[in-house]
């Protein structure tokens, strides 16, 4: 995961730190929605988080996490979601589709191709886009899903 | 695997397909304006041999009324003026006018080509229109047309041709074609019948000629295209089955790195005690698992990279000025957590300077030396990473030196080999890929670089990367740099002072 942690910035991270404890003390209602079709790794993100105080749902295909989306009313906090799940282009499909519709939601991909997938992501989306590699490292990743909401939450003040 | 099968056929459907209109096929308009602009620069020539032959008439007069040319009539200058006029509007339409039904290329060059036979008509007129080489002047706008036009387009512009010629001998000999009953009128006229033959043979011929050339022309032109439009085809072929490989290199890593993905997050949910605790022997045989598969997880991904990067060497890629110290501290930033771990120093001495190459390259190529140096250096050591400017040459060297396992002579000339390893280095670090410095060859292959390798065994190894035509780097690139890296800052000179091991 050390391709991913280049993309923290550590000086904008210390700056923030009133807002991580204000974000700690909401963590509690911080939803992550996580789109992967192998069940371990599922499995892994969803016992991180949760052990982390996250509220996570897991959905095992784009289709899946999609109709919840048209279901739900509030939208996640942040959405990991895998690039390759059923065939290739699935993950930039949704993306788009999502892009679309839920501009204001936060997404981070997962994949094991880390930065050789992205210039897949090259035409699809002008927007710069978090890509984090495989196996997941509960260190890194959760300073990288924080550091997300925190942006998230300063997004949204 | 069908989906390969698939594009195979359509590729070959679309083969075919392009063949079937080859032969009535027009040039791009893209290529006319280039064709278009030669045209008009080869007038710009015959406009130069035109002026050049008015100064030596005016120089040299009696001796060109000597030989039998007469230049009082004028019509040189005339001629000059008129092409000259026609050279200017053809280049005010092509360049400044925008493109229209009236305004195309194509127009512009048959525009050309008819100002072009109505000047010439008027030099056959002058000069000779039989008995000279005057009319064989038109087999080049015939063959020229042939390039430019289809095959109907160029007849065309033969029969134009034929016709022009057949005016201006009709102007010369207005009763050139009722002269068949005059032969028995008398004997006065008999020589005036063999001028009209002779000029009646001379038309025959010149448009038996003409029509030749086109029909010779034209079907050559026929072939070029033919080639030309199959050759294209290949290319996009090759390129659409680059794309292929790619997305089936990129399922094949992906197909192969995932269950090694899923196997580490797990061990790494052991690894941050999420499964409780466990004994230290059990860890220490978790993270042998977990570097080996870190390796074979490392491996998989550089096949990926290097195949990229190959394909990448074929297609154009856009070479950018790269500030090469940025370029090193990216690198520095994504190693160091490797080289902190094993107590290991990275000492930057690198002059600012810009070199022209592909960025991302450059970036895989100084993490894969680095990572390198950092791999096969002992525990506590330093790896060095120094920059000189050779201002007489124009060229600076980066050298990345390390003091570490180093690598035998027997083995130096094939460190560069695909999958090549030495029981020594693989002893030294079991993650090796093999793979590392095939794709920093095929880096410096891509970007044209030179690189330089000195090590002796136990003391170290130095890479030396030669970048031509580097420049220094201008302050306002300066600003590009990612400030507050946490990357060792320039040791003085002590980076500088450090000659290559062995």
């Amino acid at each position: 995961m050390h391709a991913a942690s280049q993309h923290l910035e550590p000086g904008k991270l210390a700056g923030q730190l009133p807002n991580s404890v204000l974000s700690k003390e909401n963590r509690a209602t911080q939803r992550i929605v996580h789109v992967d079709d192998d069940p371990d790794i599922r499995d892994t993100v969803k016992r991180i988080l949760s052990a982390n105080g996250y509220v996570v749902d897991s959905y095992q295909t784009m289709g899946d996490f999609l109709d919840s989306l048209r279901e739900s009313e509030s939208p996640p906090d942040l959405a990991i979601l895998d690039v390759m799940v059923e065939t290739m282009d699935a993950g930039l499909d949704a993306f788009v589709e999502i892009r679309k519709r839920f501009p204001q939601l936060h997404m981070i991909f997962m994949t094991s191709l880390g930065e050789e997938i992205r210039p897949y992501f090259t035409g699809v989306s002008d927007e710069w886009i978090l890509i984090v590699e495989k196996p997941v490292e509960p260190v890194s990743f959760l300073s990288i899903i924080r550091s997300r909401l925190d942006n998230a939450n300063n997004a949204k003040v | 695997m069908a989906l390969a099968e698939f594009s195979w056929d359509a590729s070959r459907n679309r083969f075919a397909f392009s063949n079937i209109g080859v032969t009535g096929s027009k040039l791009s308009d893209e290529v006319l304006v280039d064709n278009a602009r030669w045209f008009i620069i080869f007038r710009w020539g015959v406009i130069g041999i035109l002026i050049l032959f008015q100064i030596v008439a005016v120089i040299a007069s009696d001796t060109l009324t000597d030989a039998g040319i007469t230049h009082q009539q004028g019509w040189p200058l005339a001629i000059t003026l008129v092409l000259c006029i026609a050279n200017i509007i053809c280049i005010y339409a092509l360049d400044s006018r925008r493109q229209s039904k009236y305004n195309s290329p194509s127009i512009n060059i048959w525009a050309q080509i008819i100002i072009d036979l109505l000047c010439l008509s008027v030099v056959v007129h002058y000069v000779g229109s039989i008995a000279t080489p005057a009319p064989f002047f038109y087999v080049l706008h015939i063959a020229l047309s042939c390039i430019f036009f289809s095959a109907m387009e160029s007849l065309i512009v033969t029969i134009l041709v034929c016709v022009m010629y057949a005016i201006v001998l009709l102007i010369e000999t207005p009763l050139l074609f009722l002269s068949p009953q005059s032969v028995l009128i008398g004997s006065g006229t008999s020589s005036i019948n063999t001028h009209k033959i002779d000029i009646l043979s001379w038309m025959f011929i010149l448009d038996v000629l003409f029509v030749i050339v086109w029909y010779v022309v034209s079907r050559l032109a026929i072939v070029v295209r033919t080639r030309e439009r199959q050759l294209l085809d290949a290319y996009e072929q090759i390129s659409r089955a680059q794309v292929e490989k790619d997305r089936y290199a990129v399922l094949m890593t992906h197909q192969l790195k995932a269950p090694l993905d899923a196997i580490r997050s797990k061990i790494n949910l052991i690894k941050g005690d999420y499964c409780g605790e466990v004994s230290p022997e059990i860890k220490d045989v978790i993270l042998i698992i977990d570097s080996r598969a870190s390796g074979m997880a490392g491996l998989i991904l550089d096949v990926l990279k290097l195949e990229r990067l190959k394909a990448a060497a074929r297609s154009e890629n856009a070479r950018e000025h790269v500030n090469i110290e940025a370029v090193i501290r990216k690198c520095i930033d994504k190693l160091n957590p490797i080289a902190s771990s094993r107590h290991i120093d990275i000492k930057v001495s690198i002059e600012d300077f810009v070199v022209e190459g592909i960025p991302n390259q450059l970036e895989i190529l100084f993490e894969n030396i680095i990572s390198n140096a950092i791999a096969y250096s002992y525990n506590g050591a330093s790896v060095e990473i120094a920059s000189s400017v050779d201002r007489q040459r124009l060229s600076t060297v980066v050298t990345v030196t390390d003091h570490g396992i180093g690598i035998g002579d027997k083995d130096l000339p094939h460190i560069f080999d695909e999958y090549f390893y030495t029981p020594r280095a693989a002893l030294h670090n079991r993650t090796s890929s093999g793979i590392g410095l095939s794709i920093v060859k095929t880096v410096a292959e891509n970007n044209k670089l030179q690189i330089k390798v000195s090590s002796e065994q136990n003391l170290g190894t130095a890479f030396s990367i030669v970048f031509q035509g580097a420049k220094s780097a201008p302050v306002a690139e300066k600003s590009i740099q990612k400030p507050g890296s946490p990357a060792v800052h320039p040791a003085n000179s002590q980076g500088e002072s450090l000659e290559p091991v062995g």
